[in-house]
């Protein structure tokens, strides 16, 4: 029996690519949606640093469409702060959420990991990746999801699942049903052991054999573009195609964590993150967020991230739930709530900036008002990066697109 | 002879197709805009044309050794590190323009489409012996631009007069310029404006003449100027070269198709469309007053007008596509769908109806 301290762990995030994830326009016209800073740091950092509390891991890898340049200089910074080797590997076509893992199973089983953790990068939650890997070993199955209570309401969104309450094993799982199953969902995270790879090829030589899907499913439109690759190991989804035939069989079991759990799919989401994970600092590392009382550096009230390089007037008040970038130049007398400030923005004197977020190099002038009103049409006002907004000029709940200037104010629009 | 032309900035009102591609390369009437000026140049006899860009010249660059090859015309690009208005590029890219040979050179601007009579312009230039040359369109609505206050007979400019609130004249600067390499010693290199600054400045001296444009003249830069633009050019190919057009049973009107585009039975198409290179048009299909660009597929029955449909984009069977719809890149539009003005961004799928003008991110 080979004893825990021998056996390694591989984590794979998969991270999307470019025509995917359209919702997080415009913020991803100028950055891949994985690198946008959530709390004063790439969405995908925080998996990542998740995973190092993983005891024994040997590898990350990123899996996704992005071309490799666009990650180049992330994943060799992220490999040399962490100090664990992370690499990105692109797909050559869509190959689905399990299709995608198993088309890199050689490089995953290289370091022989008795475990795999799969992690979605687009997830927000506090990673409770040690203490999964522990039930899991206990359970003794192929994989364990890890799963949180939801409103009834919003349950139909994702991947509603239903799980013994004593063995915890996963009895019955069902992707986005139209009518009500369970107010338990499918979190994004997973653990599997490596009968994985030997599951998903069963399922896509099934389907060869049989010549149509493992599950009767309406397919999305996106998939149904994709020339039959479904009827190989090409193509094979994780929810449906493995989830939903191995529950109940003893294979599969879940872990509910108790804590906070979103889904960053739009720029409004990214904000609410932001906040979710900065409270997340405040208990875990406090010496990460700022403080100030007005006197030296600015007052700041509750969560606030600010990086060490940005300029903040002592006479601004910054906070909640603010997180400012590097090279920022916050003026005097700014008042900053709820919102992202990217790189190299200038704030001018006397500006109010709520629920919203300001891209990189973009200006926001004297007495102007940036403000987002969350349950509207658009949500959080977004400004692309290098906009002008000019003196007095207010924008309301609006997305503007990157190199325009607003000389007047603009209430519930897309400015192109 | 040289040439400069004005290309500048992030072509946002052109928007979404200048998410895909940097303006001066959005194809209109089926090639890159900034081609129709480029061969215009080289019929007169321009040798050098200079980009005056401040934005993606790598993107640019390959297109243009293409075009270099082809044409047989040395291209290149003279960047501006910051915006320099309308006269700072020409101080800009000075060393280019002047070759020692005393010649003129001429200036246009990227957004504008005409017939672009360089020859005429060329004579004009010669037999007033003035130092400085620019062409002028009139207009129906002058107060919305710089009027350009002239002489009738011979042309000698008095004056410019920006957004005027009497009438003053229905002429407007459209664009387009010939100049002797002097004028370049009267700009400074910074942001400036020729209409402001120069131009004020060598009228005061009674050095500048303006001719009319004949023929049409349209500021393309924007998507509704873009779609009239077209009707005009169509209008005047008609006149002037009237084989490039497509003639059938199927065409009403003036219509432009590649050659390798494919239209299939039982469509009609027209008035003033243009389908460019790989398009495949299927049976039963619409078009008319509308641009449908490279590698774009459309379905069977449907009916599309008044839009512009983006390169590699589809159009489901049976839908209906009006109203200044403007499909970006890589945009596909279901079956039966509606869409009234819809401007998409490029790599979206359109699966339920744009019932009134949206934009869709």
């Amino acid at each position: 029996m080979v004893s825990s301290m021998d056996e390694k762990v591989v984590a794979v995030i998969m991270v999307g690519g470019p025509t995917k994830g359209t919702r997080f326009r415009p913020l991803s016209l100028n950055i891949p949606k994985p690198l946008f800073p959530i709390a004063g740091q790439p969405m995908v950092h925080h998996p990542i640093s998740a995973c190092k509390r993983i005891p024994n891991l040997a590898q990350i890898y990123l899996v996704g469409f992005y071309e490799e340049r666009e990650f180049a200089l992330y994943v060799s910074a992220i490999s040399n702060e962490l100090k664990v080797p992370v690499r990105y590997l692109r797909e050559d076509k869509p190959h689905g959420s399990a299709g995608g893992l198993y088309h890199f199973r050689n490089l995953i089983m290289e370091d022989d990991p008795s475990h795999i953790f799969l992690l979605n990068c687009d997830v927000c939650c506090s990673f409770p990746l040690p203490e999964m890997l522990e039930a899991h070993r206990k359970y003794g199955g192929i994989g364990t999801l890890l799963v949180i209570k939801v409103s009834p309401e919003s349950a139909s969104q994702f991947g509603e699942l239903v799980a013994d309450p004593v063995t915890n094993e996963l009895l019955h799982y069902t992707e986005k049903p139209e009518t009500f199953v369970s107010d338990r969902i499918n979190c994004g995270v997973y653990v599997f052991t490596p009968d994985i790879f030997t599951a998903i090829r069963d399922v896509s030589s099934q389907t060869k054999d049989t010549g149509k899907s493992a599950t009767l499913r309406r397919v999305s439109s996106v998939e149904a573009l994709q020339p039959a690759t479904r009827n190989s190991t090409d193509f094979v989804r994780l929810d449906q195609d493995i989830l939903s035939p191995l529950a109940g069989k003893k294979q599969l079991y879940t872990y509910e964590t108790m804590d906070f759990w979103e889904q960053i799919k739009s720029p409004g989401m990214s904000l609410r993150c932001s906040e979710l994970y900065l409270s997340q600092f405040r208990l875990t590392s406090p010496q990460v967020l700022a403080s100030g009382d007005g006197t030296k550096s600015a007052i700041v009230t509750g969560d606030v991230f600010i990086h060490p390089s940005a300029k903040v007037h002592p006479t601004a008040k910054i906070g909640p739930n603010v997180s400012i970038s590097a090279n920022a130049r916050v003026g005097p007398g700014v008042r900053l709530i709820s919102c992202i400030i990217l790189d190299d923005v200038e704030i001018m004197e006397n500006a109010v900036v709520t629920n919203a977020i300001v891209g990189w190099k973009s200006s926001i002038g004297r007495w102007s008002r940036a403000e987002g009103v969350y349950n509207s049409k658009l949500g959080v006002t977004i400004l692309g990066d290098s906009v002008a907004v000019e003196d007095e000029v207010v924008v309301t709940s609006s997305i503007v697109l990157p190199n325009k200037t607003l000389n007047v104010s603009v209430q519930d629009e897309i400015i192109l | 002879m040289k040439a400069l032309i004005l290309v500048g900035g992030f072509g946002t009102r052109l928007r979404p197709l200048t998410l895909s591609f940097p303006k001066p390369l959005v194809d209109f009437a089926n090639k890159p805009m900034i081609l129709h000026q480029i061969e215009a140049l080289k019929a007169v006899g321009v040798d050098e044309v200079v980009l005056a860009i401040n934005y993606q010249p790598e993107v640019m660059l390959n297109f243009l050794k293409d075009f270099e090859a082809k044409l047989e015309i040395k291209i290149t690009c003279s960047q501006e590190t910051e915006p320099m208005g309308t006269a700072g590029p020409l101080a800009l890219a000075r060393d280019k323009l002047i070759d020692g040979s005393g010649e003129p050179f001429f200036v246009l601007n990227s957004d504008v489409i005409s017939e672009y009579p360089l020859r005429e312009m060329i004579e004009f230039h010669k037999a007033h012996g003035g130092e400085a040359s620019i062409m002028v369109t009139k207009v129906d609505e002058p107060s919305k631009y710089g009027v350009v206050v002239m002489e009738e007979t011979t042309g000698k400019v008095e004056k410019f007069v920006e957004k005027p609130k009497l009438y003053v004249g229905n002429k407007i600067n459209a664009g387009i310029y010939l100049l002797n390499p002097s004028v370049l010693d009267k700009i400074e290199l910074r942001p400036t404006s020729i209409e402001k600054e120069t131009f004020p400045k060598i009228a005061a001296a009674q050095g500048l003449y303006a001719m009319v444009l004949p023929g049409f003249w349209m500021d393309i830069g924007q998507p509704k100027d873009y779609i009239t633009g077209l009707r005009l050019y169509l209008d005047s190919l008609r006149k002037k070269s009237p084989a490039k057009l497509t003639t059938g049973a199927h065409i009403v009107g003036n219509v432009l198709v590649d050659e390798t585009a494919k239209i299939g039975e039982g469509c009609l198409i027209g008035p003033d469309v243009a389908i460019g290179p790989g398009c495949v048009v299927e049976s039963g299909v619409r078009l008319s007053r509308c641009t449908v660009m490279r590698g774009a597929r459309i379905k069977k029955h449907a009916c599309v007008s008044s839009s512009i449909i983006g390169w590699h984009s589809t159009v489901g069977q049976w839908a209906r596509i009006e109203n200044m719809t403007i499909l970006g890149e890589d945009v596909h539009v279901g079956d039966e769908i509606y869409t009234n003005g819809g401007v998409v961004l490029p790599h979206k799928e359109i699966k339920s109806n744009i019932l009134k003008p949206e934009i869709v991110m």
